[in-house]
């Protein structure tokens, strides 16, 4: 997973702001989706981005993957990742 | 467990893509929330070669009170410090100041995007080289007509042919190059032709809106601006070559007019900032308010004067003047310090 080459990410008080620098798109993420994009642009695969919440929140996994899928889902469609 | 990516509003909705979208109500999002801006504008100075008749900065001379390399420099490095994403660098003309590369390769160096908006007039073969290298989000330049006629009666002294050629020449080395145009009543109806020109050159986008009625173009608004009936077929061309290159080429339009700007920034600002070339960071370009001055002030400080002046009565009132009358926007380039 990657992200476009002119996507931005800060992070703040709420989570994270997403810049797609060349279509001139924001979006606003939160904590959790914050941490979503951090381990994205570390190069981390989808199962090692469950692993991680998985381990780092009480919520069954099932829950997890669909709500992962959704917001990788969301970067998709709003080009902000390209692969 | 619930995660939230929410498509906001843009820090720039004169070209940007999502205008009309929902504002949904969410924690986060507002840019008083925001530690530093997302997007910086810096009019880097005012030297200009042209005098176009409807430039919002009145540019020409250099004002005796720029910045200079060093503090334009330092400013770069709160910049950075700042973690500020997005930078778009115009002027004047910014091919004229002289340490404008400087300032782009600290820019670049630290992976922040980059766009400089110029009228492309000094862009040869060797300048485009330079350009490729800093690899900018993009190079914008300012097409006002398909043909040298239109172009070069609002850009008085401007050469629609060294206009094109800076095209070509960003394109040929690979630079991610955009064009804006500004309708007049007498260059309006080329839009649907410069479309296409833009299209077989190659451009990865073309940008327009209604003019704004602010510096020169309010002094000039009765020569300019054009009539209704002129801006409806405007908008029809614009709908139908936005739909015929759609995938291929990238054509924006902003619908609205600066008043009607002004009505959405009131009730929520922008999280960019605006600084012209003394250093004086301003609300927004349509109004007078200057937050600060980036010489003597750093660049934490005028953030924090700037989310507190939007909420200034005299700022609100004012605003709700030039809603009221937009004779005022002429006024947008007497600053007013708040």
């Amino acid at each position: 997973m990657k992200l476009t080459e002119h996507t931005k990410i800060r992070k703040e008080k709420f989570g994270a702001v997403v810049f797609e620098t060349l279509t001139e798109k924001v979006f606003v993420a939160d904590a959790v989706g914050a941490e979503i994009l951090e381990l994205i642009t570390q190069r981390k695969t989808l199962p090692e981005i469950l692993a991680r919440l998985t381990d780092n929140y009480e919520a069954d996994r099932q829950v997890i993957e669909r709500d992962v899928a959704e917001f990788i889902e969301q970067l998709r469609s709003s080009k902000i990742m390209c692969s | 467990m619930g995660i939230v990516a929410q498509d906001r509003k843009p820090s720039r909705p004169a070209e940007t893509a999502s205008e009309g979208e929902p504002q949904a109500g969410f924690g986060g999002a507002s840019f008083e929330d925001y530690d530093s801006p997302l997007f910086f504008a810096w009019q880097i100075n005012s030297a200009c070669n042209l005098g176009c008749l409807h430039c919002c900065e009145e540019a020409g001379h250099s004002l005796p009170d720029e910045m200079t390399r060093d503090q334009a420099l330092s400013l770069c490095r709160q910049i950075v410090g700042m973690k500020i994403p997005y930078v778009a660098i115009s002027g004047g003309e910014p091919m004229l100041c002289p340490h404008l590369f400087d300032v782009c390769e600290v820019i670049r160096g630290n992976s922040i995007s980059l766009k400089i908006e110029t009228n492309g007039e000094f862009i040869d073969e060797s300048v485009a080289r330079r350009l490729a290298g800093l690899k900018l989000r993009s190079v914008q330049i300012s097409l006002d007509g398909a043909t040298a006629q239109a172009h070069e009666r609002l850009r008085v002294a401007g050469n629609w042919e060294k206009a094109v050629a800076a095209c070509n020449n960003l394109l040929r080395h690979g630079v991610n190059t955009e064009i804006v145009f500004v309708p007049t009543q007498f260059n309006i109806h080329e839009i649907g032709e410069l479309i296409d020109l833009a299209y077989s050159i190659g451009v990865y986008g073309v940008y327009t809106g209604k003019t704004m009625r602010i510096g020169r173009a309010a002094k000039n608004w009765d020569i300019i601006c054009p009539s209704e009936q002129q801006y409806g077929r405007f908008f029809d061309v614009l709908q139908a070559k936005a739909a015929r290159y759609e995938g291929k080429m990238k054509v924006y339009y902003y619908p609205y007019d600066v008043v009607e700007e002004l009505k959405y920034r009131l009730q929520c600002p922008a999280a960019s900032l605006l600084v012209v070339p003394n250093g004086n960071a301003k609300l927004i370009g349509p109004l007078p308010f200057v937050c600060g001055n980036l010489k003597v002030q750093s660049l934490d400080q005028v953030w924090d004067n700037y989310k507190k002046a939007w909420r200034n009565p005299r700022v609100i009132e004012f605003t709700e003047q030039v809603i009221a009358d937009p004779r005022l926007l002429a006024r947008s380039n007497d600053w007013i310090e708040i």
